[in-house]
This record gives C-alpha cells, structure tokens and sequence, in this order.
C-alpha cells in the first residue's frame, strides 16, 4: 500500500503539469463558479481534486509501459486493484486539507470570501466521489489506458454538466428529485456500487493480459 | 532435483500466434540462455513466467512453488531487466529506486549505489536523459540489489555496443559464482550466449527446439561442407538445414557419426557455432 502510494506521490510531484493544474484550478474554479454555482465551489472542488488525484497515476501509463514494472514487482493484481480502491479515500483527506488550507487563505486575505471547512459538503462530496471513481477503476484496470482516459473524461463532463444543471435549474430541475434521497441512502448506494465496482475490477484486471 | 525455474507444456495462443505445450527446467548455479528468432516467443514466454500475459495451459514454478499461487513470494525472488525501458522517465535514478524499493523484503541500498558507481551512473539524473546502455545498466542495478535468487533478462544486450554488452556479461557471470542464483537470458545475439551460458533452450515458431546443456549441442550438433556431386533428394533429407551455392553445400547436422559414415573424406565437417544451429533450424 505505502509502495503504491509512494509511487504516486513521487509522480505527482515530478510533473510540472500536475502540479500547474493543483495551484491554478481552484482560482480557476472561484472565477467560473461566481457566475453560476457558488452556492457548491467547495463541493465541487473538493470533488475535482479528489477525483484528479485518484485517476492521476493511471495516466502515467498512457505514454509509457511502467505497467509492466509494476505488475513484475512483488504486488499481485488483486492487491494493486485493492490499494487503488483504498487510496481514494486517503486522497480525499489529502483534498480536505490542501483545499481546505489553499481557500482559508483566500479567505484570510480577502480575496474572495469562500468556504474552506463545510462538513455537509464534505459529507455531499464523498459518496460522490466513490460514485465517480467506483465507475472508472474497472475501465482502467480493464481497458488500455488511451480508452479508459476517453471514458473518464465524459465520466467528468457528465458530472460537471449535471452539476451545473443542479445550480442552473434549482428546485425546478428534474435533478431535485434526488434531493428527496437522505445521506444515508446515497452513501449506502455509494458502498454498493463501489464493492461491486472493486469486484469486478479484481475479475477482469485478475484475468487480462498486461 | 529442485529446479529453480520449471516449465511444464506451457501454452498461451493469440490470433496469429501460438506458444505450444513448451517445456524446460533450470537447476540453481546455472545460467541458462533462451534463444531464437524474432517472434519465436521468447518475450511471450518471459511474460508468462512474470504473470504479466495469462497462461491458456501448462504449468510454471519457480523456486519449486507456482508462480500465482505464490506470486509475492516469488517475485520477490527475482529481478526482471526487460529489452526496453519501462521506468517511468520523468523521474531521476533516486525516485525510481524509492519507488521500487519500497516494494521488496530484502532491498539492499549499499548494494544499488555501489552499482551505481561501478556503473558511473549519476542518481540525481533523470531517467530520460540516460542512453540506451546506461538505462539498462539501471535496470540490471535495480535487478541486482534485492538479493534475488533468479534474474529473468529479456534481450538485455540488444542495441547495445560490444563493450557494454561485454561489462554486462561479465556482471553477470559474477552474479552466477554464488550457486544458489540463477539467470535466465533471452537473446537473438547467440555469440553472448557461447561466452556464459551453461544451457541453452531454443525456442522456434512457438516449440522448443532443444534445451540441453551448452556443451552437449555443441558437441552434437556439426556444419558438413561438401561439393554439389554428393547431393540428392536422399542426401537433403539427412540434414536438418541446408545451404546450396554454385560452388558447393554447407548443411548442419545433429549425427556427426552418421555423417562420417555416409561421406568419409569427402565432406569437411567443422564444429557448429549457436548462430549456425538458429540459422540452419530456422530455414529448414
């Protein structure tokens, strides 16, 4: 686990793209947000890094084939698809307080007056997030990286659209009536779908060819 | 016998190609070169014993244990150096070692800097900016410095110059001193193989050849020289491969005796290189 986590870590801070996209986004994201979804910028963001850092290490094997250094390490597949499905959820805590930090001194300074702790949008993003990445994991343990990227993107833009559609539309919008579901039953809908999705990534990552 | 690698009718098929029922061993002490044409299938066999391509038949063990059943086990037993870089490039020598490292039991950090040194490789450098010798002189630092027991090499000399392909032979033949280790070694270039290895396994079009002791092919197996007259269609038939010019024949065989027999001093018979046998075979 602390291997896998390793290895994204030391990946991630040795892109320059990566580490351009984690500083400069979240002013990116307070600039479009005040035109139309303010009400859920802490949300939404706590959500897109969260999901970025998940997905980030897939997308070093799209240009080289490290796949096949770590598949010969002493790691089985099943324990690489297991630390994956854990390691969202450290990801999520690394969000909260980077996010958290990064807005508190927007914050302090004035710049914009936002949110930078929000324990019910905290709670909103979770099962969110293990919605988002419970459907993509199985396409990136099964697919060539190249695909799965194309699939995971529309993942993203499908989130991002029926986010701002929630803020868009309000109380009017189709969308609301999900708002009739508790936290309870989204995050028992969330835990659902993602065992199965870990079930079936263990299957067909178990059985493929690298 | 406790074979360090075992292969047991090893199968695995793709649309245009077939690995068909294959099946070698090799004792710890030993090096043991894997030799044969391009898409012979050498690298598929390399990858079926790392797990990364799945088996549709067969058996593999290593260190007398199966290689899934016991996959951590196992591989933290051996060190890999493929025909290509497959380090993530953007990272420096130190990175990738952090990373790797964190992975086996028995990694030793003593021993992969003093290869760096003997290897004169900077650890503060980027993987990218290394040549094609010095990435596979990390790769084989890597393979070298967890204490494994069998090193799996695919083609680690291709590409490469003589004189680092010379250090790379020579590293290895220090590696095999120690008669608990072994190293399987996948080449084409067959001249690296007559220097080292103790057995040889010939894989062609998806079967083993041969996989004997060194000496013993090179003993067996012989190139007869002779002139056009003493050729026929039964004579062809005697030769496992055979090349015809204006001025004569040269052909191998695997029976010099027979061969005395039928031709006494009309043929000249040489001793056949590994190059000579792949050739022969392959054409035939």
């Amino acid at each position: 686990m602390l291997g896998i986590l390793k290895r994204d870590f030391v990946l991630m801070i040795s892109s320059k793209q990566t580490i351009i996209l984690l500083i400069f986004y979240i002013p990116f994201f307070i600039m479009i947000a005040d035109s139309f979804m303010p009400d859920i910028l802490y949300f939404t963001i706590i959500i897109f890094y969260s999901y970025l850092m998940s997905i980030l290490s897939f997308s070093y094997d799209i240009t080289g084939k490290s796949k096949y250094i770590m598949n010969s390490l002493p790691v089985s597949r099943r324990e690489l698809v297991l630390y994956k499905y854990l390691s969202t959820f450290i990801y999520f805590v690394i969000t909260v307080v980077y996010v958290g930090v990064y807005l508190w001194i927007i914050d302090a300074f004035n710049f914009v007056s936002v949110d930078y702790f929000n324990l019910t949008q905290i709670a909103n993003a979770f099962p969110v997030l293990m919605i988002l990445t419970g459907i993509v994991y199985p396409v990136y343990f099964r697919f060539e990286p190249k695909i799965a990227q194309i699939i995971q993107m529309l993942v993203m833009v499908f989130f991002f659209t029926t986010t701002a559609n929630i803020s868009f539309t309000g109380d009017k919008g189709v969308l609301i009536y999900l708002g009739k579901l508790q936290w309870g039953h989204i995050m028992v809908i969330a835990l659902v779908i993602y065992v199965l999705s870990f079930v079936l990534a263990v299957k067909m990552y178990d059985n493929r060819d690298i | 016998m406790d074979y360090i690698l075992e292969v047991n009718n090893l199968r695995k098929g793709f649309k245009n190609f077939t690995l068909d029922n294959i099946s070698f061993k090799l004792e710890p002490g030993y090096i043991m070169g894997f030799i044969g044409p391009n898409g012979a299938g050498k690298s598929t066999t390399i990858k079926l014993i790392m797990n990364l391509l799945k088996k549709d038949g067969g058996e593999i063990k290593i260190f007398g244990k199966d290689h899934i059943k016991y996959e951590k086990e196992v591989k933290d037993r051996i060190g890999f150096v493929y025909d290509e870089n497959y380090y993530y490039e953007d990272l420096t020598i130190n990175s990738m070692k952090s990373i790797v490292a964190s992975f086996y039991s028995n990694w030793d950090d003593n021993k992969f800097y003093q290869y760096l040194k003997e290897f004169d490789l900077n650890p503060k450098a980027k993987i990218k900016t290394l040549s094609k010798g010095m990435k596979m002189k990390f790769s084989l630092a890597v393979a070298l410095s967890h204490n494994a027991d069998l090193i799996i090499m695919d083609e680690p000399t291709s590409g490469l110059d003589p004189v680092f392909r010379r250090e790379i032979l020579d590293i290895l033949y220090s590696v095999i001193q120690d008669d608990t280790k072994s190293i399987f070694f996948s080449t084409h270039i067959t001249t690296d193989l007559e220097k080292v290895a103790d057995y040889i396994t010939f894989i062609n079009k998806g079967k083993i050849v041969f996989s004997q002791a060194k000496d013993d092919i090179l003993e067996n197996y012989a190139i007869v020289k002779g002139g056009l007259d003493i050729l026929n269609e039964d004579i062809r038939k005697e030769f496992i491969g055979l090349r015809e010019t204006k001025v004569g024949f040269e052909a191998l065989t695997d029976n010099v005796n027979k061969m005395r027999k039928l031709f006494g001093d009309k043929v000249l018979i040489e001793r056949a290189s590994l190059e000579d046998i792949m050739v022969y075979t392959v054409r035939r």
